[in-house]
Protein backbone atom coordinates (compact mmCIF):
# COMPACT_ATOMS: atom_id res chain seq x y z
CA UNK A 1 0.00 0.00 0.00
CA UNK A 2 2.82 2.39 0.91
CA UNK A 3 6.39 1.90 -0.24
CA UNK A 4 9.37 4.08 0.58
CA UNK A 5 12.66 3.34 -1.15
CA UNK A 6 16.03 4.76 -0.18
CA UNK A 7 14.51 8.04 1.07
CA UNK A 8 16.57 10.96 2.29
CA UNK A 9 15.35 14.24 3.77
CA UNK A 10 17.74 17.12 4.15
CA UNK A 11 17.08 20.71 5.22
CA UNK A 12 20.04 22.83 4.20
CA UNK A 13 23.07 21.14 5.68
CA UNK A 14 21.04 19.10 8.17
CA UNK A 15 20.31 15.57 7.06
CA UNK A 16 17.37 14.07 8.99
CA UNK A 17 17.72 10.54 7.62
CA UNK A 18 19.04 8.76 4.57
CA UNK A 19 18.57 5.36 2.93
CA UNK A 20 15.17 4.86 4.57
CA UNK A 21 13.16 1.96 3.18
CA UNK A 22 9.76 0.77 4.37
CA UNK A 23 6.91 -1.26 2.98
CA UNK A 24 3.51 -1.00 4.64
CA UNK A 25 0.85 -3.50 3.68
CA UNK A 26 -2.85 -2.89 3.33
CA UNK A 27 -4.61 -2.95 6.71
CA UNK A 28 -1.40 -2.64 8.71
CA UNK A 29 -1.04 -0.28 11.68
CA UNK A 30 2.48 1.14 11.70
CA UNK A 31 4.01 3.52 14.22
CA UNK A 32 7.03 5.66 13.46
CA UNK A 33 9.06 6.49 16.51
CA UNK A 34 12.36 8.10 17.33
CA UNK A 35 13.99 11.00 19.08
CA UNK A 36 12.85 14.59 18.59
CA UNK A 37 14.30 16.00 15.39
CA UNK A 38 14.86 12.57 13.83
CA UNK A 39 12.49 13.43 10.97
CA UNK A 40 9.27 11.59 11.94
CA UNK A 41 6.91 14.47 11.13
CA UNK A 42 8.98 15.37 8.07
CA UNK A 43 8.56 11.80 6.81
CA UNK A 44 4.77 12.05 7.13
CA UNK A 45 4.90 15.46 5.42
CA UNK A 46 6.99 13.94 2.63
CA UNK A 47 4.37 11.23 2.07
CA UNK A 48 1.76 14.02 1.84
CA UNK A 49 3.97 15.86 -0.68
CA UNK A 50 4.54 18.79 1.70
CA UNK A 51 8.28 18.16 2.18
CA UNK A 52 10.52 17.27 -0.77
CA UNK A 53 12.71 14.17 -0.67
CA UNK A 54 16.40 14.82 -1.30
CA UNK A 55 16.57 11.37 -2.89
CA UNK A 56 14.53 8.17 -3.05
CA UNK A 57 10.93 7.46 -3.96
CA UNK A 58 7.55 7.13 -2.30
CA UNK A 59 4.80 5.00 -3.83
CA UNK A 60 1.24 5.11 -2.53
CA UNK A 61 -1.11 2.39 -3.78
CA UNK A 62 1.11 1.88 -6.86
CA UNK A 63 1.21 5.61 -7.62
CA UNK A 64 4.62 7.21 -7.59
CA UNK A 65 4.64 10.44 -5.58
CA UNK A 66 5.25 13.15 -8.17
CA UNK A 67 3.62 16.37 -9.40
CA UNK A 68 1.36 14.48 -11.78
CA UNK A 69 0.05 12.05 -9.15
CA UNK A 70 -0.05 14.18 -6.02
CA UNK A 71 -3.76 15.04 -6.23
CA UNK A 72 -4.73 11.40 -6.76
CA UNK A 73 -2.52 10.32 -3.86
CA UNK A 74 -4.00 12.92 -1.49
CA UNK A 75 -7.49 11.72 -2.37
CA UNK A 76 -6.57 8.30 -0.97
CA UNK A 77 -5.41 9.70 2.36
CA UNK A 78 -7.11 11.02 5.50
CA UNK A 79 -4.56 13.28 7.19
CA UNK A 80 -4.35 14.67 10.69
CA UNK A 81 -1.32 16.88 11.38
CA UNK A 82 0.26 17.35 14.79
CA UNK A 83 -1.67 19.54 17.26
CA UNK A 84 -4.29 20.38 14.68
CA UNK A 85 -6.06 23.62 15.61
CA UNK A 86 -8.40 24.79 12.87
CA UNK A 87 -9.70 28.35 13.00
CA UNK A 88 -13.31 27.20 13.52
CA UNK A 89 -15.61 28.54 16.21
CA UNK A 90 -17.87 25.49 16.45
CA UNK A 91 -17.04 21.78 16.73
CA UNK A 92 -19.70 21.00 14.09
CA UNK A 93 -18.00 23.43 11.68
CA UNK A 94 -14.63 21.72 12.30
CA UNK A 95 -16.18 18.29 11.69
CA UNK A 96 -17.88 19.28 8.44
CA UNK A 97 -14.84 21.02 6.92
CA UNK A 98 -13.33 18.05 4.99
CA UNK A 99 -16.76 16.74 3.93
CA UNK A 100 -17.41 19.92 1.97
CA UNK A 101 -14.53 19.14 -0.41
CA UNK A 102 -15.34 17.85 -3.89
CA UNK A 103 -13.10 14.82 -3.36
CA UNK A 104 -15.15 13.75 -0.31
CA UNK A 105 -18.65 14.51 -1.55
CA UNK A 106 -19.16 10.84 -2.42
CA UNK A 107 -18.81 10.00 1.28
CA UNK A 108 -22.14 9.87 3.06
CA UNK A 109 -21.96 11.86 6.27
CA UNK A 110 -24.62 11.45 8.90
CA UNK A 111 -24.83 12.44 12.53
CA UNK A 112 -25.84 8.85 13.32
CA UNK A 113 -22.57 7.52 11.90
CA UNK A 114 -20.62 10.30 13.62
CA UNK A 115 -22.16 9.60 17.02
CA UNK A 116 -21.54 5.86 16.64
CA UNK A 117 -17.88 6.66 16.04
CA UNK A 118 -17.93 9.14 18.96
CA UNK A 119 -19.16 6.33 21.20
CA UNK A 120 -16.28 4.06 20.17
CA UNK A 121 -13.83 6.82 21.08
CA UNK A 122 -15.60 7.64 24.36
CA UNK A 123 -16.88 11.03 23.20
CA UNK A 124 -20.25 12.50 24.17
CA UNK A 125 -22.73 13.50 21.47
CA UNK A 126 -23.14 16.94 23.14
CA UNK A 127 -19.63 17.87 21.98
CA UNK A 128 -21.01 18.32 18.46
CA UNK A 129 -22.97 21.40 19.56
CA UNK A 130 -20.14 22.99 21.55
CA UNK A 131 -17.67 25.73 20.75
CA UNK A 132 -14.11 24.53 19.96
CA UNK A 133 -12.87 26.65 22.90
CA UNK A 134 -15.09 24.60 25.26
CA UNK A 135 -13.54 21.20 24.49
CA UNK A 136 -10.25 19.72 25.71
CA UNK A 137 -7.20 18.94 23.58
CA UNK A 138 -7.84 15.21 24.05
CA UNK A 139 -11.46 15.54 22.92
CA UNK A 140 -10.38 17.55 19.88
CA UNK A 141 -7.81 14.90 19.01
CA UNK A 142 -10.39 12.09 19.17
CA UNK A 143 -12.97 14.12 17.23
CA UNK A 144 -10.47 14.59 14.41
CA UNK A 145 -9.73 10.83 14.45
CA UNK A 146 -13.48 10.17 14.14
CA UNK A 147 -13.71 12.62 11.22
CA UNK A 148 -10.71 11.05 9.48
CA UNK A 149 -12.26 7.58 9.83
CA UNK A 150 -15.60 8.77 8.44
CA UNK A 151 -13.84 10.03 5.30
CA UNK A 152 -13.48 6.31 4.43
CA UNK A 153 -10.06 6.70 2.82
CA UNK A 154 -7.82 3.63 2.33
CA UNK A 155 -4.95 5.26 4.25
CA UNK A 156 -4.99 7.19 7.52
CA UNK A 157 -1.88 9.24 8.31
CA UNK A 158 -1.79 10.81 11.73
CA UNK A 159 0.85 12.69 13.68
CA UNK A 160 0.84 12.09 17.45
CA UNK A 161 -2.73 10.76 17.77
CA UNK A 162 -2.52 10.20 21.52
CA UNK A 163 -0.32 13.05 22.78
CA UNK A 164 -3.18 14.58 24.81
CA UNK A 165 -4.83 11.31 25.90
CA UNK A 166 -4.87 9.31 29.13
CA UNK A 167 -4.16 5.56 29.18
CA UNK A 168 -7.84 4.57 28.90
CA UNK A 169 -8.38 6.82 25.90
CA UNK A 170 -5.20 5.49 24.24
CA UNK A 171 -6.63 2.00 24.60
CA UNK A 172 -9.90 3.15 23.01
CA UNK A 173 -8.05 4.71 20.08
CA UNK A 174 -6.03 1.52 19.56
CA UNK A 175 -9.19 -0.60 19.57
CA UNK A 176 -10.73 1.81 17.09
CA UNK A 177 -7.66 1.61 14.83
CA UNK A 178 -7.82 -2.21 15.05
CA UNK A 179 -11.39 -2.08 13.84
CA UNK A 180 -10.37 0.18 10.91
CA UNK A 181 -7.44 -2.07 9.99
CA UNK A 182 -9.78 -5.09 9.87
CA UNK A 183 -11.76 -3.16 7.25
CA UNK A 184 -8.54 -2.87 5.21
CA UNK A 185 -7.57 0.66 6.17
CA UNK A 186 -3.83 1.22 6.47
CA UNK A 187 -2.76 3.41 9.40
CA UNK A 188 0.55 5.20 9.67
CA UNK A 189 1.14 7.19 12.84
CA UNK A 190 3.97 9.05 14.52
CA UNK A 191 3.99 8.59 18.27
CA UNK A 192 6.16 8.79 21.37
CA UNK A 193 3.51 7.03 23.44
CA UNK A 194 4.84 3.65 24.62
CA UNK A 195 1.38 2.11 25.09
CA UNK A 196 0.31 3.23 21.65
CA UNK A 197 3.50 1.94 20.00
CA UNK A 198 3.06 -1.48 21.57
CA UNK A 199 -0.48 -1.72 20.23
CA UNK A 200 0.62 -1.23 16.62
CA UNK A 201 1.49 -4.07 14.22
CA UNK A 202 4.88 -2.66 13.41
CA UNK A 203 7.20 0.01 14.82
CA UNK A 204 9.76 1.83 12.69
CA UNK A 205 12.53 3.68 14.52
CA UNK A 206 14.11 6.68 12.88
CA UNK B 1 -23.46 78.63 -12.03
CA UNK B 2 -19.65 78.28 -11.99
CA UNK B 3 -17.23 77.15 -9.32
CA UNK B 4 -15.54 79.80 -7.14
CA UNK B 5 -11.78 79.60 -7.63
CA UNK B 6 -9.52 79.42 -4.55
CA UNK B 7 -6.65 81.91 -4.67
CA UNK B 8 -3.19 80.79 -3.48
CA UNK B 9 -3.55 83.13 -0.49
CA UNK B 10 -6.88 81.50 0.45
CA UNK B 11 -5.36 78.08 -0.13
CA UNK B 12 -2.70 79.00 2.43
CA UNK B 13 -5.38 80.13 4.89
CA UNK B 14 -7.10 76.77 4.38
CA UNK B 15 -3.86 74.85 4.91
CA UNK B 16 -3.44 76.51 8.32
CA UNK B 17 -6.14 74.11 9.57
CA UNK B 18 -3.60 71.28 9.33
CA UNK B 19 -2.01 72.88 12.40
CA UNK B 20 -4.74 71.39 14.61
CA UNK B 21 -4.14 67.69 13.80
CA UNK B 22 -0.37 68.23 13.76
CA UNK B 23 -0.55 69.81 17.24
CA UNK B 24 -2.28 66.73 18.67
CA UNK B 25 0.07 64.36 16.84
CA UNK B 26 3.00 66.24 18.41
CA UNK B 27 1.45 66.52 21.91
CA UNK B 28 0.83 62.79 22.18
CA UNK B 29 4.30 61.91 20.81
CA UNK B 30 2.83 59.76 18.04
CA UNK B 31 5.95 60.08 15.90
CA UNK B 32 3.69 60.97 12.98
CA UNK B 33 4.43 64.71 12.75
CA UNK B 34 7.28 64.34 10.27
CA UNK B 35 5.44 61.85 8.06
CA UNK B 36 2.31 64.06 8.11
CA UNK B 37 4.30 67.10 7.02
CA UNK B 38 6.01 65.09 4.26
CA UNK B 39 2.63 63.73 3.16
CA UNK B 40 1.12 67.23 3.01
CA UNK B 41 4.05 68.57 0.97
CA UNK B 42 3.92 65.53 -1.36
CA UNK B 43 0.16 65.96 -1.80
CA UNK B 44 0.58 69.65 -2.71
CA UNK B 45 3.42 69.07 -5.16
CA UNK B 46 1.78 66.02 -6.78
CA UNK B 47 -1.58 67.74 -7.18
CA UNK B 48 -0.01 70.90 -8.62
CA UNK B 49 1.92 68.78 -11.12
CA UNK B 50 -1.15 66.71 -11.99
CA UNK B 51 -3.11 69.96 -12.41
CA UNK B 52 -0.60 71.17 -14.97
CA UNK B 53 -0.41 67.76 -16.67
CA UNK B 54 -4.19 67.34 -16.84
CA UNK B 55 -4.55 70.84 -18.29
CA UNK B 56 -2.39 69.83 -21.28
CA UNK B 57 -3.99 66.37 -21.43
CA UNK B 58 -7.40 68.06 -21.81
CA UNK B 59 -6.08 70.49 -24.44
CA UNK B 60 -4.46 67.73 -26.52
CA UNK B 61 -7.36 65.29 -25.93
CA UNK B 62 -5.67 62.52 -27.97
CA UNK B 63 -6.79 58.89 -27.40
CA UNK B 64 -3.23 57.54 -27.49
CA UNK B 65 -1.95 60.08 -24.98
CA UNK B 66 -4.95 59.41 -22.74
CA UNK B 67 -4.31 55.68 -22.93
CA UNK B 68 -0.63 56.22 -22.22
CA UNK B 69 -1.73 58.02 -19.05
CA UNK B 70 -3.70 54.89 -18.05
CA UNK B 71 -0.55 52.78 -18.42
CA UNK B 72 1.31 55.21 -16.18
CA UNK B 73 -1.48 55.00 -13.59
CA UNK B 74 -1.39 51.18 -13.72
CA UNK B 75 2.39 51.17 -13.32
CA UNK B 76 2.34 53.60 -10.38
CA UNK B 77 -0.56 51.74 -8.72
CA UNK B 78 1.25 48.39 -9.11
CA UNK B 79 4.45 49.84 -7.61
CA UNK B 80 2.46 51.34 -4.72
CA UNK B 81 0.75 48.00 -4.08
CA UNK B 82 4.16 46.26 -4.07
CA UNK B 83 5.49 48.73 -1.50
CA UNK B 84 2.42 48.57 0.73
CA UNK B 85 1.96 44.78 0.72
CA UNK B 86 5.68 43.90 0.92
CA UNK B 87 5.04 40.99 -1.46
CA UNK B 88 7.93 40.07 -3.73
CA UNK B 89 8.04 41.80 -7.11
CA UNK B 90 8.37 38.48 -9.02
CA UNK B 91 5.16 37.21 -7.40
CA UNK B 92 2.94 40.29 -7.65
CA UNK B 93 4.05 42.83 -10.26
CA UNK B 94 2.70 41.14 -13.41
CA UNK B 95 -0.52 39.76 -11.84
CA UNK B 96 -1.54 43.06 -10.27
CA UNK B 97 -0.68 45.05 -13.42
CA UNK B 98 -2.81 42.68 -15.52
CA UNK B 99 -5.60 42.81 -12.91
CA UNK B 100 -5.63 46.61 -12.86
CA UNK B 101 -5.39 47.02 -16.64
CA UNK B 102 -8.11 44.50 -17.57
CA UNK B 103 -10.52 45.77 -14.89
CA UNK B 104 -10.05 49.47 -15.56
CA UNK B 105 -10.39 49.04 -19.34
CA UNK B 106 -13.41 46.71 -19.16
CA UNK B 107 -15.40 48.60 -16.54
CA UNK B 108 -14.30 52.07 -17.65
CA UNK B 109 -15.22 51.56 -21.32
CA UNK B 110 -18.49 49.80 -20.33
CA UNK B 111 -19.50 52.85 -18.30
CA UNK B 112 -18.36 55.45 -20.83
CA UNK B 113 -19.66 53.56 -23.86
CA UNK B 114 -22.86 51.91 -22.66
CA UNK B 115 -24.02 54.00 -19.71
CA UNK B 116 -22.92 57.51 -20.71
CA UNK B 117 -23.15 56.61 -24.42
CA UNK B 118 -20.27 58.94 -25.32
CA UNK B 119 -19.51 59.31 -29.01
CA UNK B 120 -15.84 59.39 -28.14
CA UNK B 121 -15.11 57.29 -25.05
CA UNK B 122 -11.51 58.57 -25.05
CA UNK B 123 -12.69 62.12 -24.42
CA UNK B 124 -10.25 63.28 -21.72
CA UNK B 125 -12.91 65.11 -19.69
CA UNK B 126 -14.60 61.76 -18.91
CA UNK B 127 -11.90 59.20 -19.67
CA UNK B 128 -9.23 60.53 -17.29
CA UNK B 129 -11.35 61.15 -14.15
CA UNK B 130 -13.33 57.90 -14.51
CA UNK B 131 -10.24 55.75 -15.07
CA UNK B 132 -8.51 57.65 -12.24
CA UNK B 133 -11.25 57.04 -9.70
CA UNK B 134 -11.36 53.35 -10.68
CA UNK B 135 -7.59 53.02 -10.22
CA UNK B 136 -7.65 54.69 -6.80
CA UNK B 137 -10.37 52.40 -5.48
CA UNK B 138 -8.85 49.27 -6.99
CA UNK B 139 -5.51 50.07 -5.37
CA UNK B 140 -6.85 50.38 -1.82
CA UNK B 141 -9.04 47.26 -2.14
CA UNK B 142 -6.15 45.24 -3.60
CA UNK B 143 -3.73 46.29 -0.87
CA UNK B 144 -6.15 45.26 1.91
CA UNK B 145 -7.24 42.10 0.10
CA UNK B 146 -3.76 40.88 -0.83
CA UNK B 147 -2.39 41.58 2.65
CA UNK B 148 -5.25 39.60 4.20
CA UNK B 149 -4.92 36.75 1.71
CA UNK B 150 -1.16 36.24 2.06
CA UNK B 151 -0.89 36.91 5.78
CA UNK B 152 -3.82 34.50 6.32
CA UNK B 153 -2.04 31.80 4.33
CA UNK B 154 1.14 32.36 6.35
CA UNK B 155 -0.65 32.40 9.72
CA UNK B 156 -3.11 29.57 9.08
CA UNK B 157 -0.84 27.27 7.10
CA UNK B 158 -2.11 24.32 9.10
CA UNK B 159 -5.65 24.83 7.82
CA UNK B 160 -4.41 25.15 4.23
CA UNK B 161 -2.36 21.95 4.46
CA UNK B 162 -5.12 20.10 6.36
CA UNK B 163 -7.54 20.78 3.51
CA UNK B 164 -4.97 19.94 0.84
CA UNK B 165 -3.97 16.76 2.68
CA UNK B 166 -7.59 15.60 2.85
CA UNK B 167 -8.21 15.81 -0.87
CA UNK B 168 -8.93 19.50 -1.48
CA UNK B 169 -8.08 20.97 -4.85
CA UNK B 170 -5.75 23.93 -4.74
CA UNK B 171 -8.73 26.24 -5.31
CA UNK B 172 -10.65 24.65 -2.41
CA UNK B 173 -7.67 24.84 -0.05
CA UNK B 174 -7.15 28.56 -0.69
CA UNK B 175 -10.88 29.43 -0.75
CA UNK B 176 -11.08 30.28 3.02
CA UNK B 177 -8.25 32.78 2.55
CA UNK B 178 -9.83 34.39 -0.51
CA UNK B 179 -13.09 34.60 1.47
CA UNK B 180 -11.33 36.45 4.31
CA UNK B 181 -9.59 38.77 1.84
CA UNK B 182 -12.89 39.70 0.21
CA UNK B 183 -14.63 40.22 3.56
CA UNK B 184 -11.89 42.52 4.82
CA UNK B 185 -11.46 44.44 1.57
CA UNK B 186 -15.13 44.97 0.77
CA UNK B 187 -16.74 45.39 4.20
CA UNK B 188 -15.83 49.12 4.36
CA UNK B 189 -17.17 49.66 0.80
CA UNK B 190 -20.45 47.91 1.66
CA UNK B 191 -20.80 49.89 4.92
CA UNK B 192 -20.16 53.16 3.05
CA UNK B 193 -22.63 52.24 0.34
CA UNK B 194 -25.32 51.47 2.92
CA UNK B 195 -25.11 54.91 4.59
CA UNK B 196 -24.34 56.95 1.47
CA UNK B 197 -26.22 60.22 1.49
CA UNK B 198 -27.27 59.79 5.14
CA UNK B 199 -24.07 59.87 7.18
CA UNK B 200 -21.88 61.53 4.57
CA UNK B 201 -22.25 63.11 1.19
CA UNK B 202 -19.92 61.34 -1.22
CA UNK B 203 -17.03 63.04 -3.01
CA UNK B 204 -18.16 62.74 -6.63
CA UNK B 205 -21.57 64.17 -5.79
CA UNK B 206 -20.09 67.10 -3.85
CA UNK B 207 -17.62 67.75 -6.68
CA UNK B 208 -20.38 67.84 -9.26
CA UNK B 209 -22.63 70.09 -7.18
CA UNK B 210 -19.72 72.47 -6.54
CA UNK B 211 -18.99 72.33 -10.28
CA UNK B 212 -22.50 73.56 -11.02
CA UNK B 213 -24.38 70.33 -11.80
CA UNK B 214 -27.91 69.85 -10.54
CA UNK B 215 -28.27 67.46 -7.58
CA UNK B 216 -30.36 65.16 -9.81
CA UNK B 217 -27.43 64.65 -12.20
CA UNK B 218 -24.94 64.47 -9.33
CA UNK B 219 -26.74 61.62 -7.54
CA UNK B 220 -26.94 59.53 -10.73
CA UNK B 221 -23.21 59.94 -11.31
CA UNK B 222 -22.58 59.06 -7.69
CA UNK B 223 -24.65 55.87 -7.97
CA UNK B 224 -22.74 54.81 -11.06
CA UNK B 225 -19.36 55.67 -9.52
CA UNK B 226 -20.14 53.42 -6.54
CA UNK B 227 -21.19 50.58 -8.84
CA UNK B 228 -18.21 50.81 -11.20
CA UNK B 229 -15.61 51.19 -8.42
CA UNK B 230 -17.11 48.21 -6.55
CA UNK B 231 -17.19 46.05 -9.67
CA UNK B 232 -13.75 47.02 -10.92
CA UNK B 233 -12.24 46.45 -7.47
CA UNK B 234 -13.77 42.97 -7.29
CA UNK B 235 -12.69 42.08 -10.80
CA UNK B 236 -9.14 43.32 -10.26
CA UNK B 237 -8.58 41.51 -6.97
CA UNK B 238 -9.94 38.24 -8.38
CA UNK B 239 -7.73 38.50 -11.49
CA UNK B 240 -4.70 39.45 -9.37
CA UNK B 241 -5.18 36.59 -6.89
CA UNK B 242 -5.84 34.01 -9.58
CA UNK B 243 -2.65 34.93 -11.47
CA UNK B 244 -0.52 35.61 -8.37
CA UNK B 245 -1.51 32.30 -6.75
CA UNK B 246 0.10 30.45 -9.67
CA UNK B 247 3.38 32.08 -8.63
CA UNK B 248 2.83 31.63 -4.88
CA UNK B 249 2.72 27.83 -4.70
CA UNK B 250 4.93 25.12 -6.13
CA UNK B 251 3.71 22.16 -8.18
CA UNK B 252 2.89 20.23 -4.96
CA UNK B 253 0.75 23.09 -3.65
CA UNK B 254 3.33 24.21 -1.07
CA UNK B 255 3.31 27.91 -0.28
CA UNK B 256 6.56 29.58 -1.28
CA UNK B 257 7.99 32.65 0.48
CA UNK B 258 6.06 35.55 -0.96
CA UNK B 259 6.99 38.39 1.38
CA UNK B 260 10.14 40.45 0.95
CA UNK B 261 12.87 39.55 3.41
CA UNK B 262 13.56 42.33 5.92
CA UNK B 263 17.17 43.40 5.69
CA UNK B 264 18.73 43.84 9.11
CA UNK B 265 20.33 47.17 9.77
CA UNK B 266 24.10 46.83 10.04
Amino acid sequence: MLKIEDACIKFGETELFTGLCMHIKKGEIVCISGESGSGKTSLLNAIMGFVPLKSGTITVDDLLLCEANIDQIRKKIAWIPQELALPCEWVSEMIHLPFSLKANRGVHFSRKKLFETFKKLNLEEELYEKRVSEISGGQRQRIMIAVAALLEKPILIIDEPTSALDAVSVERVLNFFDELSQKGITILAVSHDRAFKLGCNNIIYL
Amino acid sequence: MGTIDISYWNLLIGLLMMGIPILYLWKFKTGLVKSTLIAVVRMLVQLFLIGVYLKYLFILNHPLINFFWVFIMVFVAAETALARTRIQRKVLLIPISIGFLISVVLIGTYFLGLVLELDNIFNAQYFIPIFGILMGNMLSVNVIGLNTYYSGLQREQQQYYYLLGNGATHQEAQAPFIRQALIKAFSPCIANMAVMGLVALPGTMIGQILGGSSPNVAIKYQMMIVVITFTASMLSIMITISIASRRSFDEFGRLIHVFKVNKKNG
